[in-house]
């Protein structure tokens, strides 16, 4: 159904709900029928769990209920109970007669929404459509406006059925982050994250149920809930992503047009576009990542999109006459956000230059802004070394966000391509995740990693002035491949704060002197507990370079 | 004629009180008999013709699962058929057989075969006891209607 069509069915609910019944009790089924259908609901029944489980299966969106009891002979009702949730993801309510604590617990535990005993009394069943309208409305949120960091805890928490409170004392539970957090969170690995796409990309993001995904990832003690949330986060990423990669490329589309008419020496000039138009120094451009530095002191995210950009862009910019529409050109304009959006946009002939290490970075906030819209094609990490970690994609997402709102000139954003990443991380995920591009130059001024992202930008710089000439197909694809190996929004916006920290317990390789010196600055700034990020997202970021 | 409706109508009441002081039928019947209207005017009669089937086909599970010369004795399998017996008897609102069953499935837990054999005996007994009165319900209430009155609606305290 489309939204306007479950709105409407929400609206008439609870009459009329469509709810199958199992239970290989005749006596209870035969009463269960009936009071479902006192409460007007449209009642189908079986004996037969696995009866239920093909009517399910041959239209999933016959039912919005299913009640089950869990003593059945054909089949154990929790395991039905699982596979309705992880097939269907359709609200399920166990019956049964046992009370037993543990019985209950169970249900819970396989995601059961409600629990009931018999004999069931009709005012029980008065109240199950609530589960139908919670589940729903949870699945909407996750497509829809997109929640700050701390916020998609708290509003999962309170979607959440009581029962799933459980769950998440056993998330609380798995985590051993002794930071200060309030409240543990399962940390998103580049592995995890990896597994995370994967089973994303095998389902289609369009299908992919946190029960399915949770199966396909076959982690230990990674619970339902943090898939969801995890989901959650990274589809509002992507549709964040595309919204944005089309604002960009239409921006970029005309400033292409506008650099290629002022040429190199209007690079400065013709970023106004954004709020605050940067000067970009032309001789700051190539490699200028002290000099781009010094602009930034203050903002380290700021910073570390423009070294994050910066690295892209320089090969853009030397590219750029030639680049006639090229994202390079939109790169130099300060907007290192867009050109990746525009090279999908574009065609991704905005970064030829991108290798795919480069387009990784760049890709990453492309790839979640074009995830949406253009480049859906999921490959499988971009980066090889950066892989589709949730790092890059924090990175370049703040990198994106970065310089789309700050009009980071090109000196910046070559320079400060590592400072950039870093202030991404750092930079709390709900503002990045929240604000436009535009407006997310007040993410920049958190961080001020500007010092260790010279060491960053050089890292990035050399790779990327090396592959100045990438097929241009790399940038799309990187990005394609960035975006389904990464967790674009979604991993930045969750793991804004373990970045942080993992960034700063990571070493990754040739990275090792921008983390640390990111981390110094990071940790003074950062308010999120170094436990979270773990060490993850710096080891891929080690490999990518 | 009038006073032979009333007069049913009073063997009726009388008889379906007594049910529940003695212990055979306790509130799930009430909600049960409220389920019943004009879109489901048999809806008591067909469950409880269900739930007697129900009992038949247990009842035979776990004398099979009792029976030793077939092996040992599996009472985790009596102990299932119990457990389902419990649950269909709970929600007609049997509440002897239901509480038999809540013994039953002790025993079976406690692997007590003499206990067990026991209670399947009372269980089965019970059971078509009930079945008995309740058929004898039904027939007043047939009598009432086929007199031209209104079976009427017993309240329990």
């Amino acid at each position: 159904m489309t939204m306007e069509q479950e709105l409407e069915v929400l609206d008439q609910f609870p009459v009329g709900m469509r709810v199958l019944a199992v239970d290989d009790d005749q006596t209870c089924l035969r009463i269960l029928q009936n009071l479902l259908h006192r409460c007007q609901y449209h009642v189908t029944t079986t004996n037969q769990a696995q009866t239920a489980l093909e009517l399910l299966r041959d239209n999933k969106n016959k039912f919005d209920l299913v009640i089950s009891d869990v003593d059945m002979p054909d089949m154990d009702g929790f395991k039905l109970l699982e596979l309705v949730g992880l097939e269907m993801d359709l609200p399920v309510i166990m019956l049964s007669a046992h009370s037993d604590h543990k019985y209950v617990m169970k249900g819970v535990k396989h995601g059961a929404c409600d629990y009931l005993l018999k004999p069931v009394r009709i005012e029980e069943l008065k109240n199950i459509w609530q589960h139908v309208v919670r589940k729903s409305k949870l699945k909407k949120n996750k497509s829809s406006v997109s929640y700050g960091f701390e916020n998609e805890g708290k509003a999962n928490r309170k979607r959440k059925d009581q029962f799933e409170e459980e769950e998440e004392e056993e998330r609380g539970n798995e985590n051993d982050d002794p930071t200060a957090q309030k409240k543990p969170r399962v940390l998103w690995t580049r592995e995890l994250h990896n597994k995370f796409l994967v089973a994303v990309d095998h389902l289609g993001v369009e299908k992919a149920v946190p029960k399915k995904i949770l199966d396909l990832m076959n982690v230990d003690k990674l619970t339902r809930e943090n898939v969801a949330s995890h989901l959650q986060k990274f589809r509002l990423a992507l549709k964040k992503i595309t919204y944005e990669a089309n604002q960009q490329a239409n921006r970029a589309a005309i400033d292409s047009h506008l650099m290629q008419m002022s040429s190199l020496k209007g690079l400065g000039s013709s970023f106004h576009h954004h709020q605050r138009p940067i000067h970009v120094g032309s001789g700051q451009f190539h490699g200028g990542g002290a000099t781009m530095m010094r602009h930034y002191p203050s903002n380290t995210t700021l910073g570390r999109l423009n070294s994050l950009s910066g690295g892209m862009f320089q090969p853009v910019s030397s590219s750029f006459p030639r680049n006639h529409n090229d994202v390079g050109g939109n790169i130099l304009q300060g907007m290192p956000l867009p050109p990746l959006d525009e090279l999908h946009i574009n065609n991704n002939k905005t970064f030829p230059n991108f290798t795919p290490q480069q387009s990784s970075l760049m890709v990453a906030p492309n790839n979640l802004l074009a995830l949406e819209g253009h480049q859906q094609s999921s490959s499988p990490s971009l980066n090889p070394g950066f892989s589709p970690h949730l790092e890059m994609n924090k990175r370049l997402e703040h990198w994106s966000n970065a310089v789309l709102s700050t009009n980071i000139p090109q000196s910046d954003v070559h320079s400060k391509p590592e400072a950039l990443e870093w202030n991404m991380f750092c930079d709390s995920a709900s503002p990045l995740i929240n604000t436009n591009l535009d407006t997310d130059s007040r993410s920049f001024g958190r961080n001020t990693d500007f010092g260790s992202s010279n060491a960053t930008q050089t890292e990035f710089f050399n790779p990327l002035q090396m592959n100045q000439q990438p097929e241009n197909n790399a940038g799309p694809m990187t990005e394609a491949q960035l975006f389904r190996s990464s967790n674009p929004k979604e991993g930045l916006v969750m793991e804004q704060q373990k970045l942080q920290s993992g960034f700063m317990a990571s070493d990754a390789g040739s990275l090792d002197d921008i983390f640390n010196s990111v981390m110094a600055q990071e940790q003074s700034q950062s308010d999120f507990s170094e436990g979270d990020l773990g060490f993850g997202l710096f080891g891929s970021l080690g490999t990518c370079i | 004629m009038n006073a032979g409706i009333a007069q049913l109508q009073m063997q009726f009441r009388d008889y379906t009180i007594s049910l529940y002081q003695q212990g055979f039928l306790d509130d799930q019947f009430t909600e049960l008999k409220k389920l019943q209207d004009d879109g489901s005017p048999d809806f008591v009669a067909e469950v409880l013709l269900l739930f007697f089937e129900d009992c038949v086909k247990l009842i035979g599970n776990m004398a099979r699962a009792l029976d030793k010369s077939t092996g040992t004795v599996d009472f985790s399998q009596v102990g299932a058929s119990v457990h389902q017996l419990k649950g269909s008897s709970s929600s007609v609102g049997a509440k002897r057989v239901k509480g038999l069953c809540v013994t039953f499935k002790e025993y079976c837990e406690a692997q007590n075969y003499e206990g067990c054999v026991r209670c399947l005996q009372q269980v089965d007994i019970e059971y078509k006891t009930l079945k008995t009165k309740l058929q004898d319900m039904f027939n007043l209430e047939k009598q009432i209607v086929q007199a031209g009155g209104v079976v009427p609606q017993v309240d329990i305290d």
